[in-house]
């Protein structure tokens, strides 16, 4: 990993912790198989402590970016590594696994990979920054109560939503933010706090009813509510709001045929009266087969009869066009 | 061909997470080529196949998924749609009503289903069909049964 080398060059100052979790990393991937199974126990146990080896990388990340944080801040330095570590990686827990017990392999792969690869590190290193600036400001000692604290301050200038803010899972943004939370945490509050929300609706996709007299306005109508809250690392990885919501109103996320993402244009994409959702290009390759929809095995072109592939690629081209327009 | 390669390994990560929630299934991935799989079902209970454990052969071609995976039993199985010999099954979905929404786990759901409800007019096993078909559903049962207990079960002793 990219973030090994790194680390190793600018923070030797723990040679030897580091090579054993440099050792633990080179499994993490391994591990990883595991750690899905175990993070559906660790959901269903709630808020239980997660254990500090469990997961090397975002640990190993997060105390690099511990040293590189001390040259700011030399207080955040005095407090024990250990348990920050612990915290965050609690919070990286935390950040991820709403999204994990009920979606398809495809998003847990993806997280995976975002977890283990070098993206971490910005987002603990965000988090890790925020935090420890907010300490330095409140002059408080215990990592925990301060990010809340932070939080409840948010919440109750938006008078946000009561029981997302009272659970400690609100740290949910802080940590899953990439970008963001390093502004955020450093900053103002109240001029961040509807971007900082809006990234919350994206991370945790029931902060808002669709009848919430509190839900902001530039937040798009969703015709459907959506049962369970799918995908949202890709979205706000992307950082599009508005089109990821979009794209989960009422369907799949990702292709069923190939497993990738749907993009807005696929996403308004139904070339089949059942409602089958695909991409266009496998649209094409089933188009350039035998032309029957998955989801019902119907010919994409029932309504012409026996046209065949011209005419379902007629009719291909056509919707296409209309939602690209759409678009 | 690069399609189906992305396609499986994210079946690949599917299944890893799902082993828990699927106990009946097991599908395991050829360590060198992803297009070889190999599955463990176990047999559904309340059918002669109760208690075994059959192994499913998977030969997944470029084109999936838009072509269907190539599945045989590679255990002994008494069963009118499956041929004794080759262990080739006959089933719809992995023919003609195949749809590339299907992956190589409801592939094995609808395996289960079909050992639960085999179908006797399309036999690849002529005797188990006929058996079935002349209404002797006794003898279709024990010669299942017997062929689970020797195949499919882990050996006595």
């Amino acid at each position: 990993m990219s973030s090994e080398s790194t680390m190793n060059a600018s923070a030797p100052a723990l040679p030897k912790d580091f090579g054993k979790k440099k050792k633990g990393n080179r499994l993490a991937k391994l591990k990883q198989c595991k750690l899905d199974a175990k993070r559906e126990q660790w959901l269903s146990q709630g808020k239980s402590k997660v254990k500090n080896g469990t997961l090397p990388s975002p640990v190993i990340n997060q105390n690099h970016e511990k040293e590189e944080t001390s040259s700011k801040n030399s207080e955040t330095r005095s407090r024990g590594g250990e348990d920050s570590s612990l915290h965050d990686s609690d919070l990286e827990f935390l950040t991820y696994s709403p999204t994990n017990s009920s979606v398809s392999g495809s998003k847990d792969s993806r997280k995976n990979l975002h977890i283990g690869g070098s993206s971490s590190s910005s987002s603990c290193g965000s988090c890790s920054v925020s935090v420890s600036d907010d300490e330095d400001v409140r002059g408080e000692d215990d990592d925990d109560d301060g990010c809340l604290d932070d939080w409840e301050a948010i919440a109750d200038a938006l008078t946000a939503e009561d029981l997302k803010v009272q659970n400690p899972s609100l740290e949910l943004p802080s940590g899953s933010a990439d970008d963001l939370g390093k502004e955020c945490g450093v900053g103002a509050l109240k001029p961040d706090c509807s971007e900082k929300i809006s990234q919350k609706v994206v991370t945790n996709c029931r902060a808002w009813r669709s009848d919430d007299v509190f839900r902001p306005q530039s937040l798009p109508n969703l015709t459907k509510q959506y049962s369970f809250p799918m995908n949202s690392e890709r979205h706000f990885g992307r950082g599009g709001t508005n089109q990821g919501c979009h794209g989960i109103s009422s369907q799949p996320s990702s292709c069923p045929i190939c497993y990738e993402d749907l993009d807005l244009t696929d996403t308004s994409f139904i070339p089949c009266l059942c409602g089958f959702h695909l991409c266009l290009f496998c649209h094409k390759r089933i188009l350039e087969a035998d032309g029957r929809c998955p989801g019902c095995r119907k010919q994409y072109d029932s309504g012409n009869g026996e046209n065949g592939i011209g005419g379902g690629a007629q009719k291909f081209r056509l919707a296409r066009s209309c939602s690209m327009t759409g678009a | 061909m690069q399609a189906s390669r992305a396609r499986l390994f994210k079946e690949y990560k599917e299944v890893q997470r799902e082993k828990v929630a699927d106990p009946d299934i097991q599908l395991v991935c050829d360590d060198t080529n992803i297009f070889k799989w190999t599955a463990l079902i176990k047999g559904p209970s309340e059918t002669p196949y109760e208690g075994g454990v059959f192994q499913l052969a998977f030969a997944v071609p470029e084109q999936y998924p838009l072509q269907p995976p190539q599945v045989r039993f590679l255990t002994k199985i008494f069963h009118p749609n499956v041929h004794f010999k080759t262990g080739e099954i006959c089933l719809d979905i992995l023919k003609t009503a195949w749809s590339p929404a299907w992956t190589l786990q409801s592939v094995c759901r609808a395996i289960i289903a079909l050992m639960a409800h085999p179908e006797a007019d399309s036999p690849l096993n002529c005797d188990s069909g006929n058996l079935l078909r002349s209404g002797d559903l006794r003898g279709y049962q024990s010669m299942a049964r017997m062929y689970t207990k020797l195949a499919a079960m882990p050996k006595k002793g």
